[in-house]
């Protein structure tokens, strides 16, 4: 065994046949229903044994050609984007301004940030809808009402990684320099918060994007079969005379795929600033 | 060039007054060290210079030009913080041009100006890392080189070396004091560390509880505190608390000063190399209580009996005179009184 790994082992307390063992079980367990999903998606008949009795590209190439598949996925994966779009153009400024300008506001964006975990989805979407309903009824229907109804729901996600990265990089004292250097505000945004707070802008994009992809009560009340999106999809999929289970499998496996990737990409980009959620986190930076 | 008014500056967080009615003027070209204990707002009142904190009353001019109410992004100040804030998105080079490119200075006379900034420091081969890369003390440099990069007329400096080790932190004293005089700027120093003020200003104003107890060139704060908080906060002091006398303050036959009028015991201060030591009789009775080496000095810690009333003291004895003085030994001790300050007890 080298050094290097022994001094690696000891600061996990862990002999390395421990770490091992560990690291497979939690491979196991994270891998393997992606994998069972995949099998499914691959199987002709999938009954009494481990493993299906035979397999066929046939779900693959039917859900690749089922026009009303691609479309949901595409609407989920547009939405998904503009919900992120909209996220950050609302929630980066604010932070900014809650931890920098008026420290006495954060209290209250804390709070919005608590909203959507404290209430049920489906309470949330009916409160939208009654109040949309009074002050602007032509928005019912509209996939707008969904953009803004995900936007509202998912944007704690983006809050709280990006006051992270704030508070990790020091964004007050960094600010406060830049306006001695005789930066205006935008520019302070631009040349200063912005480049030092990548990581969490990425790390909570994702997840606003996951959030918004997955998301089934709002879509169903507000929207429904009229912007039909992917779990709506599949929600039919599974409720259909003949359960498109094999199709749907396809659907989840190339979901997980698209959410893997980008998470993948978002860390590669930003592994030279590591992903600082947590206040301290770059002092592990440069070592 | 030009030098910093201060009028009558008040501001006050929730219950602590931070800053009392603080009048100050920098003469141009000047350096001031404000000194003081943590929370006497001599960062307060940089930061109200700087226009990072708005006082509520008072007036601040730079040069002929009231600020008071300027945005920070307008006056015409650099600034260098206790931790550098520099940014760590940029490379040193970056950093210093930072100020110029906002101010959308050519692009041309910005790598001239960073390349004379670069060279003023001594931070070639530094320039194209990013602050992370290196040490302590060039994070320091780069943070200056950074603030004086506009031709500020006035350069705020806050704790600047309070983050360095000792040993670097001489220095870099030294180097800024350089830097200042060779760009002849305006300059304000914040600092706790009283050695580093009396080394590095022209003036020193030393604060307590948000005010200016005493503005003066070190040697005289040295030398002649005018209040009591100078006087214990400046400089290694013998305090005793001594009772006045038919309008004497008096150690046994060590020293006799007037009083203040109408005091009744005062606070007498007098720094240990003015503690005349004998070993022969002559003076005032004391014992060595304990010895402490600290290299080239020793430093003799006394006890002495004066109107039946035990008092300690201490001096500084170079150390080869020291070493054969045993604890317990006897000796007699005597203070110019010219060099003995007394301020009146509140009691």
């Amino acid at each position: 065994m080298s050094a290097h790994r022994a001094s690696a082992s000891r600061r996990l307390l862990l002999p390395p046949l421990g770490q091992l063992i560990l690291f497979g079980a939690l491979a196991i367990y994270l891998l393997l229903p992606v994998l069972a999903v995949l099998l499914y998606s691959l199987a002709t008949v999938w009954r009494a044994h481990i493993l299906p009795d035979g397999y066929t590209l046939k779900h693959w190439t039917n859900g690749l050609d089922d026009p009303r598949l691609v479309a949901a996925f595409l609407r989920s994966v547009g939405l998904g984007l503009a919900v992120v779009i909209v996220d950050i153009a609302f929630v980066v400024p604010a932070a900014y301004w809650a931890r920098v300008r008026n420290p006495r506001i954060r209290m209250l964006t804390e709070l919005a940030a608590a909203i959507p975990f404290a209430l049920p989805f489906i309470v949330i979407a009916f409160a939208i809808l009654q109040l949309v309903g009074k002050v602007a009824p032509h928005l019912l229907g509209t996939p707008w009402l969904l953009l803004f109804g995900h936007a509202a729901i998912a944007f704690p996600f983006l809050y709280w990684a990006v006051d992270g990265a704030m508070a990790a990089a020091d964004i007050a004292r960094l600010s406060e320099a830049a306006e001695t250097c005789g930066a205006a505000p935008l520019a302070i945004i631009r040349h200063v918060v912005l480049p030092n707070i990548t990581s969490g802008i990425a790390t909570g994009g994702i997840l606003v994007f996951a959030t918004s992809f997955g998301e089934f009560a709002l879509a169903q009340i507000l929207v429904g079969a009229r912007f039909e999106t992917v779990p709506l999809w599949s929600v039919d999929a599974l409720g259909a005379t003949q359960g498109k289970f094999n199709e749907l499998a396809v659907i989840t496996f190339v979901t997980f795929v698209v959410l893997f990737v980008i998470s993948a990409a978002a860390v590669y980009w930003n592994r030279a600033q590591t992903i600082r959620l947590l206040p301290g986190a770059r002092a592990m930076e440069g070592k | 060039m030009s030098g910093v008014v201060l009028r009558n500056v008040s501001k006050r967080f929730g219950a602590v007054q931070a800053l009392d009615g603080v009048s100050l003027e920098v003469a141009p070209g000047e350096l001031v060290a404000l000194l003081g204990p943590s929370g006497c707002g001599k960062t307060t009142l940089l930061r109200s210079v700087a226009g990072l904190e708005r006082p509520e009353q008072g007036q601040i001019l730079v040069g002929d030009r009231d600020v008071t109410l300027a945005p920070t992004r307008e006056r015409p100040i650099g600034m260098v913080f206790q931790s550098y804030a520099l940014f760590p998105n940029m490379t040193v080079r970056e950093n210093i041009a930072f100020p110029l490119m906002v101010r959308k200075r050519p692009r041309a006379q910005i790598e001239r100006r960073v390349a004379e900034l670069i060279e003023l420091v001594h931070l070639h081969e530094q320039a194209d890392r990013y602050p992370h890369q290196i040490s302590g003390g060039q994070q320091q440099r780069a943070a200056l080189a950074r603030a004086l990069a506009p031709d500020p007329e006035v350069l705020l400096l806050d704790e600047p070396l309070s983050a360095l080790d000792a040993l670097v932190r001489a220095r870099l004293r030294d180097e800024i004091r350089r830097i200042q005089q060779a760009v002849k700027t305006t300059a304000i120093y914040v600092t706790h560390d009283q050695a580093e003020a009396m080394a590095i200003a022209d003036r020193v104003a030393v604060m307590n509880q948000g005010r200016v107890e005493q503005l003066a060139p070190p040697i005289e704060i040295y030398e002649a505190p005018s209040t009591r908080f100078s006087a214990a906060f400046v400089g290694s002091r013998n305090a005793l608390e001594l009772p006045v006398q038919d309008g004497q303050v008096r150690l046994g036959s060590a020293f006799s000063v007037a009083a203040p009028a109408g005091s009744r015991a005062v606070l007498a201060f007098f720094r240990p190399e003015d503690v005349e030591l004998r070993l022969e009789p002559g003076g005032h009775p004391a014992r060595v209580e304990a010895k402490t080496f600290h290299g080239s000095v020793t430093r003799l810690h006394l006890t002495t009996e004066a109107d039946g009333r035990t008092a300690r003291l201490y001096t500084d004895l170079p150390s080869r005179q020291a070493l054969s003085l045993e604890t317990g030994s006897d000796v007699w001790i005597r203070v110019d009184p010219a060099t003995v300050r007394v301020f009146p007890l509140e009691k």
